[in-house]
């Protein structure tokens, strides 16, 4: 039973500014986040109209996490990188392995590294992360990538897909299953990307495509950065 | 599997094998290093008695590494303790003949090892265990003959590690709880009726040295073994769901309830009896500040803390289990039973390896965050209004003609040939009489080149040299008219 009768007692509530924003930002909230997702759970249905008029839709996923998707042009969006994409999957692998229920889901930045070299292939790992060099030096282009998965990993905790627990060491959160997302349905996951994409929840991207971040009603601005030019990463 | 470190001391344990393996290293000494059993053995004695005073922990590190205390106790060695202190167990024997160590180390080699050759190894084993102090000789015969051996009590410790499956459980901790109430209640009535330090040492503070302290110390050795068991449990579940996924999932979740359980009915018999343990303790407590008996007063602060620290391990275990449990029931329910043929897994193995179609990326909300505005404060007291700081104007030029150094000479030297001169030596002299002597050369030339200019010299093959001011000498030329 909601607690909330009017959009204005959501509003009033003391968590509502920090929600918000960190739903803008977007960071998805769970069911770690205690009283955060007590609050949208209770709000949820008057939320959903509020966040409508901004072009966005709450989602709530039976998996137990919110997030924000924008669906118009009213509020900034972006795509997340190659690199974050690579290590989102990764890490949505490790949160799958049953080994990892051992530890309450607290997996070490190697395991992560172990996890890509052993899926992808170390050289494929190395090309995938430096998608822009024809040439490189075999000890630098590994240290590219652990700086990049590291890079990556730090995202990914903002966004609230994993938590921070050291600087070695993070907590998988159950947002990651977001990134199983095309995989799970039970159609062919062509039929399932294809649908995903009409709904706005992903995009296809070519490889070494890297994250584009889109100011609200960018395009109708005359002095509009190109898309190219709004590459948050590299 | 379990690993526990504790000192000197590394031992792992594996319930789930036949053959527990325990590599615990140490090579205490050499050269007569005293009682190593004591000081590598005693973490796992649980937990400290209250009678003795410990020593301060960087004193105690900074001994054990002078002296390099270690210990290394391979399977086969292990084996063979466990089979010598079940011996002395079955048999009540106080201790072994020789003949006896080396039978036992043959029994104990014929179930680790069929093939033979023990007895070559018996010696070197028994050498071994000597020296790392497990085995102690007590008849002190020397070379009059064979020995009789004990097993120490760092060798009994650690066979006792392996071979207890000590585990706190409702029914044990009710029990030692319950004896642990009555024997504070004798204690009580004995501090009650203390009239001399004779009556107090007897009826206090030996029962609260001894008894109850071995009461605590044993429901913290429970507790140990309970943690022990639940890690073990954890990778007791990790490995079923491996095994076999979705099967597992009903196994899983009665491990989980039934530990859960037993978590909560633990910390309910804590929380109840910590209560009466403490009215028990501050009342001999008091009686003891009372009658000035310092000894028992602090023995039962010391039994106090220990009973916060046990009372404290339930609430403490049972907010650890609670994370750990919500989460394997969230993977159970989320993943496994959604997912019971592991195809998801297996389509974003497909999908990371670059086997599973067009890549994607996820879409996120990123608005940028909100601009904050500083509140402006006015400044205190009048202050000049700010201005752009204007660079100081240059000073006003003033319009000078130029003066052509050449056409100055021209009428210079018109001037003077004007008056008669003829002659380049005299012009030069004239003209050059009020210049510094090192301009004279420099103006020599240039006199000579205008009055070529101005007139038209005689032009004569020889022409003389003459001296003129200055110590310089010029080819004399003789003028003609300025034109």
């Amino acid at each position: 039973m909601s607690g909330f009768v009017t959009l204005e007692d959501v509003i009033e509530a003391d968590p509502f500014p920090d929600v918000d924003l960190a739903l803008r930002r977007g960071r998805h909230v769970d069911r770690d986040d205690a009283d955060w997702y007590a609050f949208l759970v209770d709000a949820q249905a008057l939320l959903e109209g509020f966040y409508r008029r901004f072009g966005c839709e709450l989602i709530h996923r039976t998996d137990g996490y919110f997030y924000l998707l924008p669906t118009a042009d009213r509020l900034g969006r972006r795509h997340l990188s190659s690199g974050e994409m690579l290590v989102g999957q990764a890490l949505t692998l490790l949160y799958l392995d049953p080994a990892s229920v051992e530890h309450s889901g607290v997996v070490t930045r190697e395991q992560v590294l172990a996890q890509l070299a052993g899926v992808m292939g170390a050289d494929a790992l190395v090309r995938a992360m430096n998608p822009k060099r024809r040439r490189y030096d075999e000890r630098v282009a590994e240290e590219a990538v652990r700086s990049k998965v590291a890079e990556a990993l730090r995202r990914l905790a903002t966004l609230g897909f994993v938590e921070a627990i050291d600087e070695t060491r993070v907590r998988l959160r159950p947002a990651l299953m977001r990134f199983a997302e095309p995989a799970r349905a039970a159609v062919a996951p062509e039929k399932a990307l294809a649908s995903l994409v009409a709904a706005g929840e992903l995009v296809l991207t070519e490889e070494g495509t890297d994250s584009e971040e889109t100011e609200p009603d960018a395009l109708e601005q005359p002095d509009a950065l190109a898309p190219e030019d709004s590459e948050e990463l590299e | 599997m379990g690993a526990q470190k504790n000192g000197g001391v590394r031992a792992r344990r594996d319930l789930r094998s036949v053959g527990a393996l325990a590599r615990v290293r140490a090579a205490d000494l050499r050269a007569g290093a005293p009682s190593v059993g004591n000081v590598s053995y005693r973490p796992l004695r649980l937990p400290l008695s209250v009678a003795e005073t410990r020593p301060d922990p960087q004193h105690f590190l900074s001994s054990l590494a002078q002296r390099g205390v270690a210990v290394e106790l391979e399977t086969p060695d292990l084996c063979f303790l466990a089979a010598l202190y079940l011996r002395s167990e079955r048999g009540s024997l106080a201790s072994f003949p020789e003949e006896h160590l080396v039978d036992v180390f043959e029994q104990a080699n014929a179930v680790i090892e069929p093939e033979g050759g023990a007895s070559r190894r018996a010696t070197h084993a028994i050498r071994r265990l000597r020296e790392q102090r497990m085995l102690a000789r007590v008849d002190g015969a020397g070379v009059l003959r064979a020995g009789e051996y004990v097993l120490t009590r760092l060798a009994t410790g650690i066979v006792e590690f392996f071979l207890d499956d000590e585990t706190l459980t409702h029914e044990n901790l009710t029990l030692l709880t319950h004896t642990l109430l009555a024997s504070l209640s004798s204690v009580v009535s004995a501090a009650r009726c203390a009239r001399d330090p004779e009556a107090w040492r007897g009826g206090v503070v030996g029962p609260l040295r001894v008894t109850i302290a071995e009461l605590v110390s044993g429901i913290q050795r429970r507790q140990r073994g309970f943690d022990l068991r639940q890690e073990q449990l954890q990778h007791e579940i990790a490995a079923l769901l491996q095994a076999d996924w979705f099967g597992a999932v009903d196994r899983c979740q009665s491990l989980l309830d039934a530990t859960s359980l037993t978590l909560r009915e633990l910390n309910q018999v804590l929380l109840r009896d910590a209560h009466d343990l403490h009215a028990a303790l501050q009342e001999i407590q008091d009686a003891s500040v009372a009658a000035g008996v310092q000894d028992a007063e602090e023995t039962c602060r010391v039994i106090a803390d220990q009973v916060d620290r046990i009372a404290a391990w339930g609430a403490a275990r049972q907010r650890a289990w609670s994370g750990y449990y919500q989460y394997v029931l969230r993977f159970l329910r989320d993943i496994v039973r959604i997912d019971p043929s592991r195809v998801t897994t297996h389509r974003v193995r497909e999908r990371l390896a670059g086997q599973g179609g067009r890549p994607f990326a996820l879409m996120v909300a990123a608005a940028p965050a909100p601009r904050l505005l500083r509140d402006v404060e006015p400044p205190a007291g009048e202050r000049p209004p700010v201005r752009r700081r204007r660079p100081k104007p240059e000073p006003a030029l003033s319009e000078e003609p130029a003066e052509d150094p050449q056409t100055k000479l021209d009428t210079d030297v018109r001037a003077v040939m004007a008056s008669g001169v003829r002659g380049l030596g005299e012009l030069t002299t004239r003209l050059t009489s009020e210049l510094p002597e090192s301009q004279r050369f420099v103006a020599a030339g240039r006199i000579a080149y205008t009055a070529a200019r101005v007139s038209r010299p005689d032009a004569r093959a020889e022409r003389p040299w003459v001296p003129i001011e200055g110590g310089l000498e010029i080819e004399e030329w003789t003028l003609g008219e300025p034109e």
